[in-house]
């Protein structure tokens, strides 16, 4: 059970109302366009290319597809997440932009499905990485992937009034929980390139969830990234 | 012409150019679409596209070098657009003239060089230079139509070429196998396949592209408009006899940039020396035939 938040953030509500009706503009814009990198991790993949291409098309609700994390809005991961994979899977969803949204595809980013008792698969992607909608089914049509994509804009659109459409303010506010989870699979060495942390400063996006013993760890072990020494070996 | 006129074609022609560049990004896209049986992005699509890469919430800079790139990237292209004459604005066209311009129509790419090269991402690396050796394979052909169209309209002036293009007859009717290299250099300028090696999503993600977030792909997707905009209106100009009014223009404008994006997907995509090999052959080939009648 998720436990209720005490939050001690700095207040993004703005008083002034036109200021208001700037952000809906740009959130009805962000709900407009979204690029999507999809990260296919197993048999989800293939109900993928009749979304995107004549049959059901994407493009005229807005969305297509992407091929880099900077560029990308939705990590779309469609199906199981081996731990191998989920290394990756974090290190491309932190390298991304926020706003920043995850969608889990089919059944076994939900809770493992077929892969339950499989002891290299992560069961629940949820708790590696806060996740904007599931679309289940094994594997989901094409429609129902259009569906969950359109839950995803209404939710982004209507974000000022519900707070649906934020999962990923989510990370920053509850980082020790999600990197106990990831520590627990990977070990207590893991490091990621990018200082998530720091960014929780920067957006303002710090609670009291944000540390704690696993950020602790992480801060033991992390060492500074440095660029990698060039070196030249001549032959003799 | 006062200072007042002359200031207000200033502000005027890269924001008709912006404008008039969205439509041509979402006729492309719709061109793309439709060959796809597909329906294709809304209206307002490259306008949302913009608006959200520039509202979103971080940046990753490389650096200074990265931030000035894109400046020139776009900044090339609005200079172009001033020395681009279009009906009832002439902007500075008659004190730059078409070398000027040529020179400008190459700012963006070297900002680019710049901008990714501070970003250390491989991929951008290989984009880059892709795209610089593409560009050294089209810019042989252009400055060949660039120097033939001069010699035949007797002028370095678009302003001049005009003038003659309206007296007598377009450029096209008189010198059509310059016309036809100017075609093949077009589809190198826009990047479009077969000469899209440099970007290439599947293999290098986008190439010089692959680092850039939010406004940084904003600025480039400014850019973009800006280049159909400046390719299609100066092909106009130096082969379709430009036009007195916007309604002769813009016609002329779309269905230049129409061309590159219809044929495209007939072609599979060529390797970098293969796109110099076949720049550097057929379209110099007609350009030399053309000048030859020319001169």
């Amino acid at each position: 059970m998720k436990k209720e938040l005490k939050i001690k953030e700095k207040s993004t509500e703005r008083t002034n109302p036109l200021a208001r009706v700037f952000d809906d503009f740009i959130s009805f814009c962000q709900s407009k366009s979204l690029f999507m990198l999809h990260y296919c991790t197993g048999c989800g993949a293939i109900e993928l290319p009749p979304a995107m291409t004549s049959r059901f098309d994407m493009e005229r609700l807005g969305i297509q597809p992407m091929v880099t994390p900077r560029q990308a809005d939705i990590l779309l991961i469609t199906g199981y997440v081996s731990v191998k994979t989920l290394k990756r899977v974090i290190l491309t969803y932190e390298q991304m932009q926020s706003p920043k949204y995850v969608i889990g595809i089919c059944s076994c980013t939900v809770n493992g499905g077929m892969y339950w008792q499989s002891y290299a698969t992560a069961k629940k992607l949820n708790e590696y990485l806060p996740v904007d909608v599931y679309i289940a089914g094994c594997m989901p049509r094409p429609e129902a992937v259009i569906e969950g994509l359109q839950r995803l804009k209404n939710n982004i659109k209507n974000d000022r009034k519900e707070q649906k459409g934020s999962a990923w303010k989510d990370y920053f506010r509850r980082y020790d929980y999600y990197l106990g989870n990831q520590q627990h699979l990977f070990g207590d060495d893991w490091q990621t390139p990018t200082d998530i942390i720091a960014e929780a400063k920067l957006y303002g996006l710090e609670t009291e969830e944000t540390y704690g013993k696993h950020t602790d760890q992480l801060l033991k072990i992390q060492k500074p990234l440095l660029p990698q020494e060039m070196k030249v070996r001549m032959k003799p | 012409m006062n200072y007042s006129e002359l200031l207000a074609e200033l502000f005027l022609m890269p924001l008709v150019a912006f404008v008039v560049g969205l439509l041509m990004v979402l006729m492309m896209r719709k061109i793309s679409a439709r060959l796809q049986r597909r329906i294709g992005p809304p209206f307002f699509q490259p306008i949302y596209d913009i608006i959200k890469l520039y509202g979103k919430d971080t940046q990753i800079s490389h650096g200074l070098i990265h931030d000035i790139g894109i400046v020139m990237a776009v900044g090339g292209y609005i200079g172009a657009e001033l020395l681009l004459p279009v009906p009832g604005m002439d902007g500075i066209a008659d004190k730059g003239g078409i070398i000027t311009l040529s020179y400008f129509l190459m700012i963006p790419s070297l900002g680019m060089a710049l901008g990714v090269g501070q970003c250390a991402n491989p991929n951008g690396s290989i984009g880059i230079s892709r795209a610089l050796t593409a560009m050294l394979a089209y810019d042989i052909p252009f400055i060949l139509i660039v120097f033939g169209a001069a010699w035949h309209y007797e002028s370095t002036s678009l302003v001049g070429m005009l003038e003659y293009q309206q007296t007598h007859q377009w450029g096209i009717v008189e010198m059509p196998l310059l016309a036809i290299a100017g075609l093949f250099a077009l589809q190198g300028m826009l990047g479009k396949q077969p000469f899209e090696i440099y970007i290439a999503p599947a293999e290098i993600a986008t190439g010089p592209m692959v680092e850039m977030s939010g406004k940084y792909m904003g600025g480039l997707f400014v850019m973009q408009s800006f280049q159909l905009y400046t390719a299609g209106v100066l092909y106009a100009s130096l082969f379709l006899g430009g036009g007195t009014t916007w309604l002769e223009l813009l016609p002329k404008a779309f269905f230049v940039v129409a061309i590159p994006m219809s044929i495209a997907f007939m072609f599979p995509r060529y390797k970098t020396e293969d796109v110099v090999r076949l720049m550097w052959k057929w379209p110099v080939m007609l350009a030399l035939i053309s000048l030859a009648f020319i001169l």
